[in-house]
Order: structure tokens, then C-alpha cells, then sequence
């Protein structure tokens, strides 16, 4: 109970009349009124037809909806109370909702969840986000279960992607974090995962839920502080995802300012954890470690290109002072390549990237302003991509995910050593 | 005759021995308050490095790009160049109160005007720094988001940025020391207005085609661009 003085009285008061619970759902909600109601009953019949003997609360932590997503709650909890038919749990399934902040973010909505988890010495917890519209009852099984039953500490969804979705997750995020800090998760940055209470009061503990990369994307840095810690991870897979038309996410350069941002942010929290580590080990995967379909059409790539060419040549001063000599004057070179033979290698990626993070660790520039940097590069790879893959199976790009994580693990020395130098 | 040569080549001895005997202890203690002055400013550069040092000030200038600059002026690093300042306004400080000391006529007023401007100069250096370095953050973000919006000519938009802060940095640090105050108003007015103005035409009736573009881009076709790149998560 490390820090329950942020939570305000009436919830405080709602979390004391509960007592103690075994698992506890978290569902962040910001305008969500459309959608909400389809969540809460697939969480219910979960709850209901998986955990009939175990002590469970529903906790809705709010942004400061303008809609009715709050009110919405309690009274559709009510309704599938008074018209539930067949199994039902042999406990009472509470439900508690609270308001955390007039303005929605990630990280305070997770604050309050582990907070509540803490206080309620919950064994496993999961958040599960209202926009994903087909959340099915087994989901929500499926990301406890390993918690409460097979003693894991974090368990992250897999998804079936199509083939040119999820890049960025699939050329930077998963190799890079794998590389370095030697756990294969695959979906770091995602809106539903489960964890232990045990990680919950951990998290509790950190004093960093003021910075602006946890509160961004809480998630991921709740995934590295489990594997810092030696806790055990895993994945389950978990079908298809569908969106609300709210719910899209952000564009690229704010997807890479949080993610990448809070990436690095990591990175430079946790050094003294993943400098000393090598190679990558599988964790537990329940189901399929991937799943691509070749549904979804190629997105246009003339102005993706253009904007990776003007970016290289608008920002050349700035990629000077991150980058090294060498690997800035191979991307020049690129950048002057005919567009329908342009290649943005593997090794020059993975160096390229290594030495924005060493880049970051040192402080060139804003770090912010640094991140914002690679949007043109990342650009650049992604074209690379949709050009070679135009036409590609499942397999064959499965096949090159591998090597490009294998390229990540192999250049690690390269990032330490440039992590590690006096400037 | 003789006598009275005599008599004033000794009044003109007596009066220059008089004078060495009044000016001589004047100088020693000139020299012993530029001495002390020296040691003190010595000691004051000393700490103020190990606090900035402590503080980490050289980091935080080399992310806000202001090292960058100092690089390019040939310039020290953020530290050295405060901890050396403080060491030349000290001693100068110092060396100016000696000179008081020797009582030389004339000179009591212009050291007193010296002492009177120093507060103000150090606060035009201090205006001329946060410029520079607001000048340089603000274009570089500006910079950056405009290349990754795909917006046309960010090098013009981010050195427009960058003129009208150092524009306005310069001005107020002149305003501050007081040179020539009403001129650099004046100056200032009229290089801002001409330059808005000829922003504003060039954007307005040169880029006429460029402004609706522009427009068009940022209140239509945002949405639909957004969706051209492949959903990155």
C-alpha cells in the first residue's frame, strides 16, 4: 500500500468496501459510451464462466468522458446482473468506477489500476480497452489465466496482423527490445495485458509515473520493468483485433514520439539491467507466435518515399549530430537512389538505430527532437519494405523478420560500445 | 635671478617628491586590491565551475543546440564561458576600484558611469543567451515538424522563426545597455513589420497558389493523409 494518498476519498471508500479480491479487470475509458457496454458483458460471462469460485472486481478508471462511458457502467453492470442466465459466479463481481484526471492518459489510468490492485491485494489483474470491438469472454480468460493459474508475471497479447499493418512493432520495436533485453514479446505496446499483483506493487513502488514516457505508454515500460526484475513473461495469443473508428491510434510521428520515446526512456532507466545481458530467449507462448494475413492493400508509396528523401536533406545538420559519419553518409546515398531500386538494408537499419538510442543516452540534442528525427528514416525502411514485400508470403516475411532480429542481436556489442563511450 | 630659479626648480622637486609620496602608497594599494581581486575572481571561476559542472549545465545546453552555436563562434563550453566571465567581471570589478583609488582627476566619473552599466550588461548577456538558445529550440521544433508533416520549404519557415527571435533578443539586449535606445525601437519596428509584411505578400499574392494549397491541405485533406502510411502499431 505503498501510495494510496493520490486516490481520492470516494474511491478510496468504493476499493475499502470491496475487501480483498483474487482478480481484478481494468477497464480505461475516455468517451467510450458506444463501446462500453459490449466490453463490460464480454468481461461479465468471462468472469462468470472461467472464475466461478474467485473474487473479482470490474474497475472502470475514467478521463473525464463528456459522454455518459461513466454512468453507462454502472448501469449496464446492473442490467447484466438482473438478466443473467446459466453459470454464474458464486461470488458478487464488483464494480467500481472513478474518475482519475479531467483529461485521459494511459499512464494515470494505470496508476490507478495497480494502486486499486495494491490496496485490494489482487493475484492477477488484466486491462482491457473499451475500443477493441471484438473483444470476445475468452480474452479476458486467456490474459488471467497464466497470472492466477501458471504463476506468470506479465502476459502480452498476440494478434493476427495483416501483412502491412503493425510495422513499426515488427521492424523496430519487437527486434530492438528482444535484442536488447533478451525476452521475445512481440506485442509490447498493446491496449489489453495481463499481470501479477506482485508486479502491480513494484510498479507501485517506482517513482516515475510523472514522466511524460510512462504516462505515454505505460505498458511497455510495465513489460521491461517484469523482465529487469526477473519476473516471469509470457504471450497468448489471441486472434484477429478490430478497432472502433475511435479508437484508430495516433499517426506515425506521434506512434514513434511514444513508442520509440518510450522505448529509449527505458533504455536509459534500466541500463544497469540489459548492458550485461546477451542473446534472446523464447518466453511461454500460449497459441501461435504470429499470425500474418495477406489481406489489406499496399498503401501508397511515392509519398513515402518523397518524405524520407526530403527529410534526409531538410535535416541534415541535425542526423550529423546524431548519427556517425559513416552511417549518415550511407543514407545520404540512398536517399539519392532511384526510388524503384531502393534498398535500406538491415545492417544499416539496426546501426542506424543503435546509434539514435546511444545518441539519446548522451544527449545530443532535445531528446524529444531526436525521436522526431527518425520519423524520415523510419519512413525510408518502411518503403524499403512495402517494395520488397509487395508480393511477398506470410513465410517469406516472417523469414525476414527473423534475420532483422538476428541482425539486432548481432550488432548489440555496437550499441554498448557506443552506449558506454566518453563524449 | 639665479635665486630664484633656484628657488622654483626646489619648490618643483619638493612638490614632485610631495606628489610620489601621496601617489606611491596610492599605487601600492592599487596594486594589492588588483592583486586580491585577482585571487578572489580566481576563486569565485573555480566554484562557479564545480557547481555548474554539478549541475550538469553543459548537457543541458548541448540538448537546447546553444553549444552548438558556441562551437561555431569558436567559443568554450557553456561552463567555461560563465565561470570565465565571472572571472573577468570580478577582476575588472576590482582593477576599477584600484584605478578609484589613485585619485586621478576625471577618471572618478567615468569609473563610477562603468560600475552603473555593468548590471545592465550582464543582464543584455543573459537576454542574448536565452534568445539564442529559445531562438534555436523553437526552429528546430518547427523544423521537424514541418518535414514530417510534408510541409514545402521547412528551412524558411524554421529560420523565419530563428530571425524574429534573435530580432527581438538583440533589440531588447541593446534597450537593456541603453545604446541608442529610440534607434533600436525604431530599427526593430520597422525590420519586424517589413519583414511580416513581405512574409505576408510573398504567402499571400507570390504563393498564392501555395497558400491555397496549404489551406486546403491542412482543412481537407489532413484525414486522408493520415491514412496513406500503413497503421504504424
Amino acid at each position: 500500500m505503498a501510495e494510496e494518498s493520490f486516490l481520492a476519498d470516494d474511491f478510496l471508500r468504493q476499493l475499502m468496501s470491496v475487501g480483498e479480491v483474487d482478480l481484478l479487470v481494468g477497464i480505461p475509458s475516455y468517451n467510450n459510451a458506444s463501446t462500453l457496454a459490449q466490453t463490460l458483458q464480454s468481461v461479465e460471462a468471462s468472469l462468470r464462466q472461467n472464475f466461478v469460485r474467485e473474487r473479482a472486481v470490474i474497475l472502470n478508471v475514467d478521463g473525464g468522458s463528456a459522454d455518459e462511458t461513466r454512468q453507462l457502467f454502472v448501469q449496464s453492470a446492473e442490467r447484466i446482473d438482473a438478466g443473467h442466465k446459466g453459470l454464474t459466479s458464486l461470488r458478487t463481481v464488483h464494480r467500481i468506477s472513478c474518475e482519475y484526471d479531467k483529461s485521459p492518459s494511459q499512464g494515470l489510468a494505470l496508476h490507478s489500476i495497480v494502486a486499486a490492485a495494491d490496496l485490494l491485494r489482487a493475484r492477477a489483474c488484466v486491462v482491457i480497452s473499451p475500443t477493441t470491438t471484438n473483444l470476445t469472454p475468452s480474452w479476458v480468460a486467456n490474459l488471467l489465466r497464466p497470472v492466477y493459474r501458471q504463476g506468470l508475471d506479465f502476459v502480452a497479447p498476440l494478434y493476427v496482423r495483416s501483412r502491412f499493418q503493425g510495422l513499426l512493432a515488427r521492424d523496430l520495436l519487437y527486434p530492438m527490445c528482444r535484442a536488447i533485453f533478451g525476452q521475445r514479446i512481440r506485442e509490447l505496446y498493446s491496449e489489453e495485458w495481463g499481470f501479477s499483483g506482485r508486479l502491480a506493487s513494484q510498479c507501485l513502488e517506482k517513482d516515475v509515473w510523472h514522466e511524460e514516457a510512462v504516462r505515454a505508454r505505460p505498458e511497455a515500460w510495465m513489460a521491461i520493468t517484469a523482465i529487469s526484475a526477473d519476473l516471469k513473461c509470457g504471450q497468448y495469443f489471441l486472434g484477429p483485433k478490430t478497432a472502433s473508428p475511435t479508437g484508430t491510434g495516433p499517426d506515425i510521428v506521434e506512434a514513434i514520439r511514444q513508442t520509440v520515446g518510450n522505448f529509449f526512456w527505458c533504455l536509459e532507466t534500466n541500463q544497469a539491467n540489459w548492458l550485461s545481458r546477451s542473446n534472446s530467449q523464447p518466453v511461454p507462448t500460449f497459441g501461435p507466435d504470429h499470425e500474418l494475413s495477406l489481406d489489406g492493400i499496399p498503401p501508397s508509396q511515392e509519398k513515402i518515399f518523397d518524405l524520407f528523401r526530403s527529410g534526409v536533406s531538410e535535416l541534415e545538420p541535425i542526423l550529423a549530430s546524431i548519427l556517425a559519419q559513416d552511417t549518415h553518409a550511407q543514407i545520404k546515398a540512398i536517399a539519392l537512389s532511384d526510388r524503384s531500386n531502393f534498398h535500406f538494408a538491415p545492417e544499416l537499419w539496426v546501426k542506424t538505430l543503435y546509434e539514435f538510442a546511444a545518441s539519446y543516452h548522451h544527449a545530443v540534442l532535445n531528446r524529444d527532437h531526436l525521436v522526431q528525427a527518425l520519423v524520415p528514416l523510419y519512413r525510408g525502411r518502411l518503403y524499403s519494405f512495402l517494395l520488397e514485400n509487395a508480393n511477398s508470403s506470410a513465410e517469406a516475411m516472417e523469414t525476414q523478420s527473423e534475420i532483422l532480429c538476428q541482425e539486432f542481436e548481432r550488432q548489440k556489442p555496437y550499441l554498448i560500445e557506443r552506449w558506454t563511450a566518453k563524449r | 635671478m639665479k635665486e630664484v630659479v633656484i628657488q622654483g626648480l626646489s619648490q618643483a622637486y619638493s612638490n614632485l617628491v610631495h606628489m610620489f609620496a601621496e601617489f606611491l602608497p596610492r599605487l601600492l594599494v592599487m596594486l594589492v586590491i588588483v592583486l586580491v581581486g585577482l585571487l578572489v575572481a580566481y576563486v569565485l571561476k573555480t566554484i562557479l565551475r564545480a557547481v555548474l559542472h554539478v549541475t550538469r549545465l553543459d548537457r543541458l545546453s548541448e540538448e537546447a543546440g546553444a553549444s552548438r552555436f558556441l562551437r561555431m563562434a569558436a567559443l568554450p563550453s557553456m561552463t567555461e564561458l560563465l565561470s570565465r566571465s565571472l572571472f573577468w567581471v570580478t577582476w575588472s570589478g576590482f582593477i576599477l576600484i584600484g584605478i578609484s583609488v589613485l585619485g586621478v582627476a576625471g577618471l572618478q566619473e567615468q569609473i563610477s558611469r562603468l560600475f552603473l552599466l555593468l548590471p545592465a550588461i550582464f543582464v543584455a548577456i543573459l537576454i542574448l543567451f536565452l534568445g539564442l538558445v529559445t531562438a534555436n529550440f523553437l526552429s528546430r521544433a518547427a523544423l521537424l515538424a514541418a518535414v514530417n508533416a510534408g510541409y514545402p520549404s521547412p528551412k524558411l519557415l524554421s529560420w523565419s522563426i530563428r530571425f524574429v527571435i534573435w530580432a527581438l533578443a538583440v533589440s531588447m539586449a541593446l534597450e537593456q545597455v541603453g545604446v541608442a535606445r529610440q534607434t533600436v525601437i525604431a530599427a526593430f519596428s520597422i525590420v519586424f513589420g517589413a519583414f511580416m509584411f513581405g512574409m505576408a505578400l510573398a504567402f499571400g499574392l507570390g504563393g498564392k497558389e501555395l497558400a491555397r494549397e496549404f489551406l486546403e491541405r491542412n482543412l481537407t485533406e489532413k484525414k486522408r493523409e493520415k491514412h496513406e502510411e500503413p497503421q504504424p502499431l
